[in-house]
């Protein structure tokens, strides 16, 4: 037992070995699902596929410098980024003012806390067709009631001037419920006894909620946040049923162009390239919100 | 120390199972992983016949997969045909897949194509043959028409030109169809137009839509869609690329920005700018339901669409041939649709199945009910004899239009269709280029850059042929 030999190094790893052989699962799982598919990616972005998909021709950079000049590409950076400022702080303003409203203890709340969130519970393809009968052009809702009240009609998804607005409507409808129920569990973790003291120390309702209730949901928002931002970068679904990326590229999402690049055009090398970019891109974004959105996270 | 000892037991014990639990992970995840690997090669020769349909050593039925893209009406009368063809003998056996939309279907077959797990018979859309002719993963059908002696005259010459590539049948053509004009007959009389007599050239349809705009209806609309300006582009007699449509060569520059494509663009251009011009999208139900709804008098569809757009519209429709412009004859439509394809790596056994059902999707009854029930032409004219044919084509004039528009259609290459691999991305070229026009960009620089997107795509796919 009292050996003071020292323990070699089979034995001083064996802490570690043992943590890999708990993470070999994920590590496996992430390997053939995440890493394999990642690097296969930034492998086909230096090539030319040919017709049936496989590498044909290595070309080095020249899909990442056709693409950084190509006006195509460019703008569909630019309706990425301009999608994302309209859906996400709107999406979470809108749900985060439901989760407060849905927070106050009233008879019958639970009704509404279920209506708020229902449209997390439909598909995003569902949805989609939804609102694709309330934008028709000729027999849409919308476009009825703009007629009632004497507006004049609005192409809502074949004018490049609206579609992005009208798919970012939708977007913000679908995403609410999600947010909606994430916010309203932070609100619901705060501890009643902050409410309590600051009420007796005479804090008015926006006071408690700039001073209290912010701060404290800080994490909850500073979660949902990074996800509907991913998320929005990530939009496919909404697109592809609403306007399949026009009128005139409009709504031509990088992600959708990735997929018309890939299985339309069946040109994997510049769809893996544009991967590639959307990666940096969100990877950046992500980063900087570590460094600067978490300063202001107050965790308990 | 016994405590000691015992803790290090259960320890080893717990190693011991850690370690073979691991070791089935490991198994799995290995299983997983060359399952991933597997589907992706295509060298996958070694994969056992117990999952795959082959020969049925107990009914001694050949039995072969066939992978289609119809939905609504079209699946329903395909899997009575093919119900049908199962029941007249009693040899082979065919099962109808559905596989999503002729994209997605083809997306499915590269995966699989020119492998055992291939399907004997896909249905690709005609702006695939070229694609599927590089592939390498099919039988040309004129191997068994020339072994079979099967006798291509039957079948409508129009149709055939258009999948016959350098005099060889490749794909056996199934349904086809082409573009019309579609109008709403009450609303020229409401104009005081005839309605029998639909306008024929550019002009007369400017001038027509002039007459029939009010408030709530626009004179002329088309789907934004690339088929409609080839077809507008093929009527005038212009080439889609070069090097004859891409049919003695491989295509290396598109030639749609030419003259007659300018003709397409200026036509559409002149009706947009005088506010006469409906804008209905990308979407085939949407510009359907405008029709519907009285929202545009006139517009472009596809021959498959006259069923339906007679059966909802609340008004008389009439149906024309598509316009073409002033100063040129007109040349006729260009073959749509889809046609069926043979797979290479099969068994031998399973390729007869397959001929021989191709064989019986051509007889005239098979033809005539699959014409009434989509629209479709039929590919064997004989079908237009059928009585049940006659009887409707009685009752709905309309459908004989599109069949005599295919009928009058001057062969040549024009008409022929163009023949390259990257179809699909220019069709997305000509899109973007159409609905920057509506927005009010030049015609011409807007059809020049759709020329240079085509350009390119082409290159590559030059660059990158095997």
């Amino acid at each position: 037992m009292n050996t003071h030999v020292k323990p070699g190094i089979w034995r001083r790893t064996g802490n570690a070995r043992t943590a890999f052989l708990y993470l070999l699962p994920s590590v496996i799982l992430f390997s053939v699902f995440v890493f394999y598919p990642m690097f296969r990616t930034i492998y086909l972005s230096f090539f030319l596929t040919n017709q049936n998909g496989e590498a044909a021709l290595h070309v080095g950079f020249e899909n990442f410098a056709y693409l950084l000049e190509s006006s195509a590409f460019l703008n569909s950076m630019k309706a990425t980024v301009l999608f994302v400022l309209y859906t996400v702080p709107i999406g979470i303003i809108i749900a985060l003012f439901f989760a407060l409203l849905a927070n106050e203890k009233l008879k019958g709340i639970g009704f509404f806390r279920t209506v708020y969130s229902s449209t997390m519970g439909i598909s995003v393809a569902a949805s989609s067709v939804i609102w694709l009968f309330l934008f028709h052009p000729s027999v849409g809702v919308f476009n009825r009631v703009l007629s009632v009240l004497n507006f004049p009609q609005i192409q809502w998804l074949l004018d490049p001037e609206w579609a992005l607005i009208s798919v970012s409507i939708s977007t913000i409808w679908m995403n609410t419920g999600f947010s909606f129920l994430i916010l309203l569990g932070g609100l619901q973790n705060i501890d009643e006894h902050l409410y309590e003291s600051s009420r007796i120390d005479g804090a008015g309702y926006f006071y408690r909620l700039r001073r209290i209730t912010i701060p404290m949901l800080s994490p909850t928002l500073f979660f949902i946040i990074t996800i509907s931002l991913i998320n929005a970068f990530q939009s496919f679904g909404q697109i592809d049923i609403l306007t399949k990326g026009g009128p005139s590229q409009s709504t031509n999402l990088i992600v959708y162009s990735i997929y018309r690049e890939a299985f339309i055009n069946y040109q994997f090398g510049t769809a893996s390239a544009q991967a590639v970019i959307l990666f940096i891109i969100i990877l950046i974004v992500t980063i900087l919100q570590f460094k600067f959105g978490e300063r202001k996270v107050h965790y308990q | 120390m016994m405590s000691i000892k015992m803790k290090s037991g259960v320890l080893k014990r717990m190693r011991n199972l850690l370690k073979s639990s691991l070791f089935w992970i490991l198994i799995l995840s290995l299983a997983v992983l060359t399952a991933c690997t597997n589907s992706d090669s295509n060298t996958n020769d070694e994969k056992s016949n117990e999952d795959k349909p082959g020969t049925d050593e107990t009914a001694g039925k050949v039995s072969i997969e066939f992978w289609h893209a119809m939905s609504g009406t079209g699946q329903e009368s395909l899997d009575a045909i093919v119900e049908g063809f199962n029941e007249s003998q009693d040899k082979y056996e065919v099962k109808a897949e559905f596989q999503g939309t002729y994209e997605e279907s083809l997306t499915k077959l590269r995966s699989v194509g020119g492998t055992k797990d291939a399907p004997a018979i896909t249905q690709v859309f005609e702006v695939g043959t070229k694609y599927m002719i590089d592939s390498g993963y099919i039988e040309p059908v004129q191997s068994f028409i020339d072994k079979d002696n099967f006798d291509l005259s039957t079948l409508e010459q129009n149709i055939l030109n258009y999948y016959k590539v350098d005099g060889e049948l490749y794909s056996m053509p199934f349904n086809s169809s082409t573009p019309v004009m579609i109008y709403n007959k009450t609303a020229f009389e409401k104009a005081g137009l005839d309605p029998e007599k639909a306008p024929e050239t550019f002009s007369e349809v400017i001038a027509t839509a002039e007459k029939l705009k009010t408030d709530d209806m626009f004179g002329f609309s088309m789907l934004t869609y690339g088929w409609f300006f080839e077809q507008l582009v093929a009527t005038q007699g212009g080439l889609y690329v070069n090097e004859d449509n891409g049919r003695s060569g491989d295509a290396t520059e598109a030639l749609f920005n030419g003259p007659e494509g300018l003709n397409v663009f200026n036509f559409l251009d002149t009706m947009n700018k005088a506010g006469t011009f409906g804008n209905f999208g990308t979407n085939w139900d949407d510009i359907r339901a405008a029709f519907a709804s009285q929202k545009v008098a006139m517009y472009m569809d596809s021959s498959a669409g006259v069923a339906g757009a007679i059966a909802n519209a609340p008004f008389d429709v009439g149906v024309a041939y598509i316009p073409y412009a002033d100063e040129v004859q007109r040349n006729g439509v260009v073959i749509g649709g889809a046609s069926l394809w043979m797979s290479k790596g099969i068994a031998e056994n399973e390729q007869e199945a397959a001929w021989e059902f191709m064989k019986y999707m051509t007889t005239p009854e098979v033809q005539a009910k699959w014409h009434l029930d989509t629209g479709y032409f039929a590919i064997n004219p004989k079908a237009y004899d059928e009585e049940n044919v006659k009887e409707k084509w009685a009752e709905f004039p309309q459908f004989k239009v599109t069949v005599e528009q295919l009928q009058d259609t001057v062969p040549g290459i024009a008409t022929q269709g163009a023949l390259i691999s990257v179809f699909p991305e220019s069709r997305q070229q000509i899109v973007t280029a159409l609905e920057d026009l509506y927005q009010g960009a030049d015609p011409q620089e807007v059809l020049d850059q759709a020329a240079e997107g085509t350009n390119r795509a082409m290159e590559i796919a030059n660059k990158t042929k095997k």
